[in-house]
């Protein structure tokens, strides 16, 4: 099953590499979000590092929307969704791929986000990002696995990205929640408290959240009854 | 066992009853219970608020369990069950939001602040929210169907989570029962404990009900779909 969803991730990364346009659409308005942001601070004044950490997960989780949209939209002009439903292995398989190349884009499109931020922001980096970085893999993590189920609701609808935004959104609020408090730790001078008990629930979330996705996701994507 | 779409009068006596019992719990509200001494008779509203509230978790519950034993099973009375569920969870969890704003309002001073279970109500509503525009998308009635049922799961699953993480972040919510933080009088206990028993009737027939109704507008669209394939 591994080999199968790496082989998927592979294909998956190479079509949306060629393409190109959505990745980047994503990126660009992640970007747009920070600089419009900076744009509304007052001259001189210095945005929180609480806003700061919002600021770079609103723009993680429209990049998510956005690239599972286009992941799951990528069998749809050559119908190849069926095949990879009839392909001789676990369908969790398509899922697990998915949710891999979903992660490698976000954290591509996260790796421009958080210099952008300190630049526009003018974010000190502090003594947190190392548990900024255990929060952040966790929640990339929950991110990708519950935006590889949710993704795969409703292809071949027009309405799809706009419904995948108000079911994933409100799901998503915890894991938001521990990511910025993550985020407030990589800005500030000092650790915000209880950090620990924030990698506690990030750490549940995945566990709940990648568990009912290997058991849900064969409904989603292997039943069109 | 009979079908979904078979007239029965046995949930209509349940809300009978029901409503009988909420206009009993009146008496204990206004009556039995105390006015409470910061907020005089605006309290009174946590009557309502209090049943909204659990019934709409509860519901929420209900379409969780209902999705999954409609994913094992594939039985379309289960479905109905679901989104009836699902159904009452918005609409309640809209009144518990209303409410619990008019409190907020004369308590707090504010009509919404960022509370746990606030927070948690919020949540739960764009979820059900979410779930009822799913249940509108073009998609034929099986795959509907198949669909709600994963989101109803996912969305009491994280119901849990939500609230933890909405308490991490900051809570002014009272402590309704916990007797160490003070919680109720007893008279006002007696008085809650039966407005969510007797609410808990009305919930009842509204769920049975509205499963029904579900299950004669599949009948109809199959009756529809049928006349029009021998046109």
């Amino acid at each position: 099953m591994l080999k199968a969803a790496w082989l998927i991730a592979k294909k998956d990364l190479c079509l949306v590499m060629a393409r190109g346009g959505a990745w980047v659409q994503s990126l660009l308005l992640g970007l747009l979000l920070v600089f419009v942001f900076s744009l509304a601070l007052p001259p001189g004044a210095q945005a929180t590092a609480q806003t700061a950490a919002t600021l770079f997960w609103l723009a993680s989780a429209f990049c998510q929307v956005l690239a599972f949209n286009m992941l799951y939209a990528l069998e749809d002009p050559t119908q190849a969704r069926a095949g990879l439903r009839l392909a001789p292995v676990p369908v969790q398989a398509v899922w697990l791929g998915k949710t891999l190349c979903g992660l490698i884009l976000l954290v591509a499109a996260q790796a421009v986000f958080f210099p952008a931020l300190m630049v526009f922001l003018a974010q000190p980096l502090g003594p947190g990002w190392p548990v900024f970085l255990a929060l952040l893999a966790l929640a990339d993590l929950g991110l990708a696995g519950l935006g590889s189920l949710l993704g795969a609701l409703a292809p071949g609808q027009a309405a799809r990205e706009s419904l995948l935004s108000v079911i994933i959104f409100p799901v998503l609020v915890p894991l938001l929640l521990a990511g910025i408090r993550g985020g407030e730790a990589a800005f500030s001078t000092a650790l915000p408290e209880g950090l620990t008990r924030w990698i506690g629930l990030a750490a549940a979330y995945d566990a709940v959240f990648l568990g009912a996705a290997l058991l849900l996701f064969p409904f989603v994507f292997g039943d069109d009854r | 066992m009979k079908s979904a779409t078979t007239f029965s009068t046995w949930p209509a006596w349940l809300g009978l009853c029901g409503g009988l019992a909420l206009a009993a719990c009146q008496y204990l509200i206004y009556v039995y219970a105390p006015v409470e001494s910061t907020m005089g008779v605006v309290q009174k509203i946590f009557y309502s608020h209090l049943p909204l509230a659990w019934w709409a978790l509860v519901s929420g519950g209900v379409a969780c369990v209902a999705g999954i034993a409609y994913l094992r099973t594939r039985s379309a009375r289960w479905d109905h069950l679901a989104y009836a569920g699902a159904e009452l969870a918005f609409v309640l969890s809209t009144l518990a939001l209303m409410t619990g704003s008019i409190w907020a309002r004369h308590s707090w001073g504010v009509w919404w602040t960022w509370d746990p279970r606030l927070t948690t109500a919020l949540v739960l509503w764009f979820l059900y929210a979410g779930y009822l525009v799913l249940r509108h998308l073009d998609l034929p009635a099986p795959r509907r169907a198949v669909l709600g049922s994963v989101v109803g799961i996912v969305a009491f699953l994280d119901v849990p989570l939500v609230f933890f993480s909405a308490r991490f972040w900051r809570s002014i919510h009272p402590a309704v029962f916990a007797s160490e933080q003070g919680g109720l009088e007893p008279e006002m206990r007696l008085a809650a404990i039966a407005s969510v028993l007797a609410f808990g009737l009305v919930w009842a027939s509204l769920l049975v009900l509205r499963a029904r109704a579900a299950a004669l507008d599949a009948r109809s669209a199959t009756l529809a779909a049928r006349v029009m394939d021998e046109a």
